[in-house]
């Protein structure tokens, strides 16, 4: 066998040292939201071009299975998925790490990344050229319909609440077509700001999304962050165990990942969104994901880091990047005088495997490595007091949404996001459904335009949409993945009603009235302040092109409709009058002092330069989220860490990321 | 007494030399290239290529950042808030940096940047894939007369260089196409070869990415391209269709002139390095020269050029 010689190629100590290094500082990458994989090797890359090809590409695709694998430690420890691949991984992770399964939460993490992460390279390894054909079959109505399969997943994120689900999604999407407009080309609700010309950053757009709100409530209330486990450590044989026997998920996740990694321009968060709804789907407990379902962690875990195998397919094969690591990857080849593309695997054999091979040894190592910074960081973040805990979380906050474009003002867009998705989330619209929208709205757009413009064009609309091969497959599993939970539900209550008929005496007494919804208030201001954005929205539209018009009217119709609905259902509910419950409470002046500080420190980060607001806002911070009191020693200890921290983070941005730091009055 | 005041003066002098630096001397430090595209694209692949022999001419490495957004207006609007020391440089496009302003309201103006030197062009090329019943230009053009609108070509986005060739196109074969928008020249050569769309209008290094994959009928450059003996340009079939995209380097408008032309220099100087000129042409790129002496004039030309352009587009009056 060929192939297997080149394994030991890449078992030279050179390159197991290169794949060590890169999955550890891939990984550390990986799990501080905003540093991206992308970022990692886009940095790295010049080192490269000294080394052997097969070497540099080892190092840096080392560094870009850990930071897939990575992402997920913050996704678990504080509900911010480090890279948007791990989006899906906050939906069961954070709730197992509150209530003390966090170490479990990623050793499950740990086992299903590497799977993931073999199946892929796998497939790289002995599938490249017939699922290249993969990426080929795709076309744009296919990625519209797999944009409105990813939608489907609403439907569960948001059980018994689905109209307001539908109305975030509606949302999402609306941030989603801000900025200039890939087909049409129109400006689109900018507002004459030049800060919205590209659009929302999605990366910005998550960390306020979903951090934003925890560090809030963080501060709000004296309980630790986590429950402290009771057995401690990571839980590894229990985690081994729970993998076994979810091994079908594993696989077919793995599976998923593969393929859509596959397809260019889809990606990792794709997969596991994708492969979550479907773990959700064919669970017996649908009910309890996104309660700490370790199927949901496992899911996404596994379906990630399979893309980084599926996307060097066609990379490798077809010379089109499946993500944008991919695409600097191909960069750096080119660069060494490698030609990509079909013949690459013939012509530059040894070079190509050789390279797989170390990914797939980089892969295996994830497992020790993971597993000890693993410990490292779950041991940390519930050691660490809350004054310090909090200021830190912030901070990272702040430097990721900052570090993306070394533009302040997408650490401005991400506080205001954070700040508006608490309150939304307070009268029940959750932020994933929003995220939802704002990942999947680009790719739903423009595929549906491509279609509407090719099947216009020739005169066959409806079969462009409907009567593919590939559509219909993806179509089907949407239409279940809608279905299901309605039939679960009705099928539960008519259980429930069987069950209930033949003892009737047994309720007598205990007769619970139905528990009824009363009217909800702020819910329905809300949507009356939708139905006028989705106004705004749709007169906006009048002024551009028609291809760049279609989808913003048809987002701000759907808005006002489910707005509307919402007002209407409410308005058959009984009238409980207003809830005048709402109180200023302690931790209400602690949340607005901190939604102040955080504020100010955005604003002013421009202004007076990054080390100084960061380090007034880190104590600031530290005030509000104290509760202890504690002697002026240890007062001066936290200070001295949170200069550390600080002059650390802006040393690693101005001199190792190289990021333009904003050049403030002072420094 | 009088070692101290030599050391004292030698201190000075050596905080000194940042301020007293001569233009010969620059670079002294790495410096940055900002490059307002995703990673992979053609900006992307050649500024890798100058990467690679940036610190064999001018002593210094050169890093690459990323600021993609808007078709790169993000990262243009920018520009002029970036220090003019010299050691941050951005990569400058055409037709882009025309047709974004004529469109709407993007944050500068066409006249605010400063390109100091076109290094390249990319020309726009007409690809079907291999087993498409196109052989020739002249085959597709004849299908395209009997079914207006059937045929459809993929290309990079809206109000890009492939857009405008395709309008032309349209005008000077006198036949109606429509253009599908993808977002960037990956996606576009994927529908490609995948038969999505009759064929596609991109950029000629394309050819070389995709080998014997896709076919190229015809190519908008002055001559035949030295990768593709074989591919006749519009010119040689009666369509006077000649454009690309140009790429370049731009620095932000508080830039000193010295430094301008010292800038100007080393890409000019990388451009007649041998190895970087054998990746370029390898890769489909063909080299230009347009240093800081010539450039007011040729970007004049190009606003007209493509001032025309827009109006065929409809992006104006």
């Amino acid at each position: 066998m060929e192939i297997l010689g080149y394994l030991m190629d890449a078992l030279t100590p050179f390159n197991l040292l290169l794949a060590l290094v890169g999955v550890v500082l891939g990984t550390v990458i990986g799990a501080l939201p905003g540093l991206s994989a992308t970022m990692a090797v886009a940095v790295l890359v010049p080192f490269t071009f000294t080394m052997d090809p097969a070497a540099g590409l080892i190092a840096l695709g080392a560094i870009y299975t850990g930071a897939i694998y990575g992402g997920a430690y913050a996704a678990i420890l504080v509900n911010t998925p480090g890279t948007p691949s791990a989006i899906a991984t906050t939906f069961d992770g954070f709730p197992m790490a509150k209530r003390g399964d966090g170490g479990l939460a990623i050793s499950l993490a740990t086992i299903a990344s590497v799977v993931g992460g073999i199946v892929g390279a796998v497939a790289l390894l002995l599938l490249a050229p017939p699922l290249a054909k993969v990426a080929l079959a795709f076309g744009p109505t296919e990625y519209f319909w797999l944009a409105m399969f990813g939608l489907t997943l609403i439907a569960a994120l948001s059980v018994g609440n689905t109209v307001k689900g539908l109305i975030g999604a509606c949302i999402g999407l609306f941030l989603s077509m801000i900025g200039v407009a890939v087909v049409g080309g129109d400006v689109r609700y900018t507002m004459g700001m030049q800060r919205f010309l590209a659009g929302i950053d999605l990366t910005s757009a998550i960390i306020g999304l979903y951090c934003v709100p925890v560090i809030l409530d963080l501060v709000a209330t004296r309980d630790p962050h986590l429950k402290p486990s009771e057995t401690g450590g990571l839980r590894l044989s229990e985690g081994l165990r729970l993998s076994l026997a979810r091994k079908f998920n594993v696989i077919r996740s793995s599976i998923i990942g593969t393929v859509i990694g596959i397809l260019p321009g889809a990606g990792g968060s794709i997969a596991g969104l994708v492969s979550y709804s479907e773990a959700r789907r064919s669970s017996d407990t649908p009910d309890s994901f996104g309660k700490g379902n370790p199927d949901g962690i496992i899911a996404t875990e596994a379906a990630n880091n399979a893309t980084v195998g599926g996307g060097f397919i066609p990379t490798l094969v077809l010379g089109i990047p499946g993500t944008p690591p991919d695409a600097i990857i191909l960069g750096a080849l080119l660069v060494q005088g490698i030609k990509i593309g079909p013949t690459l695997f013939t012509t530059d054999g040894n070079i190509v495997y050789t390279f797989i091979w170390g990914l797939l040894i980089a892969t295996l190592l994830m497992l020790p490595v993971g597993l000890l910074i693993g410990r490292y960081a779950y041991g940390s973040i519930i050691k660490v007091p809350k004054a310090v805990l909090a200021p830190t979380v912030a901070l990272l906050t702040i430097i990721g949404s900052f570090a993306i474009h070394s533009n302040p003002e997408d650490a401005q867009l991400m506080v205001g996001l954070g700040i508006m998705a608490w309150f939304l989330n307070r009268y029940g619209f959750q932020p994933s459904p929003i995220v939802l929208g704002l990942v999947l709205g680009a790719i739903a757009e423009q595929g549906f335009v491509q279609t509407w413009l090719i099947g216009s064009s020739s005169g066959r609309l409806p079969e462009m949409f409907f009567n593919r091969p590939i559509s219909i497959g993806i179509i089907c599993a949407a239409l279940l993945t809608v279905a299901f939970p309605i039939w679960a539900d009705w099928k539960a209550k008519r259980r429930a009603q069987l069950a209930r008929t033949p003892d009737p005496e047994s309720d007598a007494g205990t007769d619970i009235p139905p528990e009824t919804k009363m009217r909800d208030y702020p819910g329905m201001m809300l949507a009356g302040l939708f139905i006028l954005l989705g106004v705004v929205v749709y007169l906006g539209g009048n002024a551009m092109s028609p291809l760049g018009a279609v989808f913003p009217k048809t987002i701000a119709v759907s808005l006002i409709a489910f707005s509307a609905l919402l007002i209407a259902m409410n308005l058959r509910r009984p009238d409980g009058g207003f809830d005048r419950s709402v109180r200023f409470d302690e931790g209400a002046w602690r949340r607005l002092a901190l939604g102040v500080v955080m504020l100010a420190w955005v604003m002013l980060l421009p202004e007076i330069g990054f080390l100084v607001t960061s380090l007034a806002a880190f104590v600031a911070i530290m005030v509000i989220a104290d509760y202890d009191r504690p002697p002026l020693r240890t007062w001066l200890i936290w200070i001295a860490a949170g200069v550390m921290i600080c002059v650390g983070f802006w040393w690693l941005m101005a001199n190792v990321l190289l990021l333009r730091m904003p050049a403030g009055l002072l420094f | 007494m009088k070692a101290a005041f030599v050391t004292i003066t030698a201190g000075l002098m050596a905080a000194l030399p940042l301020a007293a630096q001569s233009v010969e001397e620059f670079p002294t430090k790495p410096m940055t290239y900002i490059i307002p595209f995703n990673a992979g694209g053609e900006s992307d692949v050649s500024a890798r290529f100058q990467q690679s022999e940036w610190e064999n001419v001018t002593g210094q490495q050169v890093v690459i950042q990323y600021q993609p957004g808007a078709g790169g207006a993000q990262a243009w609007s920018q520009l002029n808030s970036i220090a003019g020391d010299g050691y941050t440089v951005m990569g400058i496009n055409l037709p882009h940096t025309v047709l974004q302003p004529l469109a709407g309201s993007v944050g500068y103006a066409t006249e605010d940047l400063t390109p100091v030197h076109y290094f390249h062009y990319t020309p726009d090329a007409i690809f079907v894939r291999q087993d498409s019943e196109f052989e020739t230009l002249e085959q597709l053009v004849e299908y395209a007369k009997e079914n207006p609108g059937m045929v459809t070509l993929a290309g990079s986005g809206s109000n890009s260089s492939n857009e405008l060739a395709n309008t032309v196109f349209n005008q000077e074969a006198g036949v109606t196409t429509t253009y599908v928008p993808f977002s960037g020249t990956g996606p576009s050569i994927t529908a490609v070869l995948g038969g999505q769309t009759t064929g596609g209008f991109n950029y000629a290094t394309s050819g070389i990415a995709q080998g014997d994959e896709l076919r190229m009928l015809a190519v908008a450059a002055e001559e035949r391209m030295p990768a593709f003996p074989d591919v006749p340009t519009f010119t040689e079939l009666g369509y006077d269709i000649v454009g690309g995209a140009y790429r370049g380097v731009a620095v932000p408008d508080s830039t000193p002139e010295e430094l301008r032309q010292r800038i100007s220099d080393i890409v000019s100087e990388i451009n007649a390095q041998p190895a970087f000129i054998e990746k370029m042409e390898a890769g489909g790129f063909v080299l230009a020269d347009i240093g800081y002496d010539e450039m007011d004039e040729f970007v004049a030309g190009k606003v007209e050029e493509y001032t025309a352009g827009a109006q065929a587009l409809g992006i104006i009056e």
